[in-house]
């Protein structure tokens, strides 16, 4: 310890009870950063896993091309005209026919966490005289568990059901009660080319996004083939998760150069999710550096005494020898002590704060307690962040103190 | 050798009126030398020694120590200077009441950082013993008498070994033994290892065993 800090530290210890509260004021800002910032990281996580469960991070499907070719080529000279009413932009091939040869190029690049394909088709379910439209979904029961975790959804039954039997159906769990049937019970599903299958319900399906739990009725792949009359490797679309999906822009344009189907970021169409995340960021960030401000400007208020207090003793130890950046130094020292105390324990006091609200039962849709995120990286801002304050914050007083001229105070 | 050289000092105070403290002072002294000032109250005693210990830089006229020009160096050197060169005892004793009575004294040594901390707190223990302040090395600075303060004040003066040493009324508060303990260790000094000494006294017995008296009267020398 150099001679400044001793005197640091004895200036800081003979008035305890200020240090205190300097110390509890960086505390109480830290410790709400870091509380603020992990739960709206949770809330965030559990949109985000709501969302995803019923959304991969890209999707590559068969687009109708939006530009209408002509239909004749414009002639050369101006006195023919061509007149062309109601032309149509008519689908030559419908879904993907190789889904299966697209997973395996796909399946190179590394930043893809799953891939799965779906067979997703607009059908009616009819029990008894109650018919209700719902949306079919052919999965591949391994990949789709990977990409969606529907398993952990599942209030009923198991997913792996549906590849033992071809007839076992899976049901949102509102849409099974619209029509009033249960696991066990058999139900009918009418396509939309009058085809009818009855299949037995083998499990139910609770999200916590309802227009998901209202439609969604999952089978097999095969058995949707089947029932569509399509061939093996036939999908409507296929399903990519990644490894971060905020960059699902940057690796939907990396694949779209790899198949010449519409390759989706789950961004284009779903921006409202990406701005309430980003809003929600915003809010946590503005309120919490706010507190930490307030909390800077009580050190500040607390310095600025410390040194009206001390002018005596830092008029005698410039008299004494020491310079402006000595005395910058000690008051400064001070600071960083407070900040560096305050901070410790702020992070302690938000880690155990988030613990309690982890444990505050909570029970909407499918959360049980309030969601928090543990991230190192809260933790480290904060931390930063209340140095960063506790130093500006000291750093006016101290450059007050080292102005003092000594003889001033000392002629009394 | 000259320690201390003064040569056409001014000073005004502009506050609360325009008023001539100082009035065209010049004088010299050798190294060595134990010079006492002397001069009615308010003639301006303090306020030269202010001027001569480079805390106060507000004048005009020019003032050299040890053969350095101290008039127009920057306040960080002037600092640094200080620290070295001149020891100073304050009319009213001035000591960081937070600490004890040993980190006072040891305060400007561990600053100039010339000496090991041990060998400080040893240099520091012999000059309280030899100021009769055995056994008060650790009470803190604001829990002993003011004459012992005084005491402390002088062995923090002390510490650096400094070129010059400046006192302003520094045996004020003291008996008459203690008077002349302080008087002899200045004594001491001066003769065996050429410190000089400049102190200001209203005391007429110390001032005339002193080697030379520099006497203001209203700001001027006579
Ligand atoms: N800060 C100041 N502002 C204005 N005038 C001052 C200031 N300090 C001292 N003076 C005036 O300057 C004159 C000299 O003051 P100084 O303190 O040098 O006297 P002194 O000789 O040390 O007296 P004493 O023996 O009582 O200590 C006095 O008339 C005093 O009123
Ligand atoms: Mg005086």
């Amino acid at each position: 310890m150099n001679i400044n800090q001793k005197i640091a530290s004895v200036l800081l210890t003979s008035r305890l009870r200020q240090l205190m509260v300097a110390v509890l004021s960086v505390t109480f800002g830290i410790s709400m950063y870091v509380f603020m910032n992990s739960f709206m990281a949770g809330v965030n996580n559990q949109q985000t896993e709501i969302t995803f469960t019923s959304m991969a991070h890209i999707k590559i499907y068969n687009d109708l091309s939006d530009e209408v070719k002509p239909i004749m080529p414009v002639p050369a000279d101006t006195h023919t005209v061509i007149m062309v009413n109601n032309a149509r932009n008519i689908r030559y091939t419908e879904g993907i026919k190789n889904a299966d040869g697209i997973k395996e190029q796909l399946s190179t690049h590394d930043e893809i966490t799953g891939i799965t394909a779906q067979l997703n088709q607009n059908v009616f379910l009819r029990n008894g005289v109650s018919k209700i439209s719902a949306m079919l979904s052919g999965v591949e029961t391994i990949s789709e568990d990977q990409v969606f975790k529907t398993s952990e959804y599942l209030v009923e039954g198991d997913l792996q059901d549906l590849d033992k039997r071809s007839d076992g159906i899976i049901l949102g769990i509102s849409l099974a009660k619209g029509i009033g049937v249960h696991t066990g019970d058999n139900v009918a599903v009418i396509t939309s080319d009058g085809i009818s299958k009855s299949f037995k319900v083998v499990g139910l399906l609770e999200t916590g996004a309802s227009a998901a739990d209202k439609t969604k009725a999952i089978v097999s792949i095969q058995t949707a083939r089947q029932l569509f009359s399509k061939n093996k490797s036939y999908a409507t679309e296929i399903l990519v998760n990644i490894k971060d999906y905020a960059l699902a822009q940057k690796i939907a344009g990396q694949l779209s150069s790899l198949t010449r189907y519409k390759v989706e970021p789950w961004q284009e169409g779903n921006s409202q999710l990406d701005s309430a995340n980003v809003l929600r960021d915003i809010i946590a960030i503005a309120v919490s550096l706010t507190i930490l401000i307030v909390a800077g400007f009580g050190i500040y208020n607390i310095m600025n005494m410390t040194v009206n207090e001390k002018i005596k003793e830092i008029a005698i130890l410039k008299a004494m020898g020491f310079n402006g950046k000595d005395v910058i130094e000690i008051f400064l020292t001070q600071s960083v002590v407070i900040g560096l105390m305050g901070g410790l324990t702020g992070l302690v006091l938000g880690r155990i704060i988030v613990s309690i609200v982890d444990n505050i039962p909570f029970k909407i849709a499918t959360l049980t307690t309030l969601p928090v995120e543990y991230r190192t990286s809260d933790y480290l801002m904060a931390f930063c962040f209340g140095i960063i304050i506790t130093f500006l914050a000291g750093y006016l007083p101290a450059r007050k103190a080292s102005k003092i001229d000594p003889v001033d105070i000392l002629r009394g | 050798m000259t320690a201390l050289s003064v040569h056409q000092i001014n000073k005004y105070f502009h506050e609360p009126v325009n008023f001539h403290v100082l009035k065209d002072i010049s004088f010299e002294v050798t190294k060595g030398e134990f010079v006492a000032i002397i001069g009615k109250s308010g003639s301006g005693k303090s306020t030269l020694l202010y001027l001569l210990s480079t805390m106060d830089t507000d004048y005009g006229g020019s003032i050299a120590i040890n053969g350095t020009q101290v008039t127009g160096l920057k306040q960080n050197q002037l600092a640094k200077f200080r620290n070295e060169h001149i020891g100073f005892v304050f009319q009213f004793h001035f000591l960081l009441p937070e600490f004890s009575v040993l980190d006072n004294v040891m305060l400007p040594a561990l600053k100039l950082k010339k000496k090991g901390k041990e060998e400080i707190e040893h240099e520091a223990l012999e000059l309280l013993s030899m100021l009769g302040l055995n056994g008060q090395e650790h009470k803190r600075a604001s829990r002993i008498s003011g004459g012992q303060q005084q005491r402390v004040a002088i062995a923090r003066a002390l510490i650096n070994g400094p070129a010059i040493i400046m006192g302003d009324e520094p045996t004020g508060n003291l008996d008459s033994k203690n008077t002349k303990i302080v008087f002899d260790i200045f004594r001491r000094l001066a003769k065996e290892r050429g410190q000089t000494i400049i102190a200001v006294t209203h005391d007429d017995e110390f001032a005339a065993n002193c080697d030379r008296i520099i006497e203001l009267s209203d700001g001027v020398l006579i």
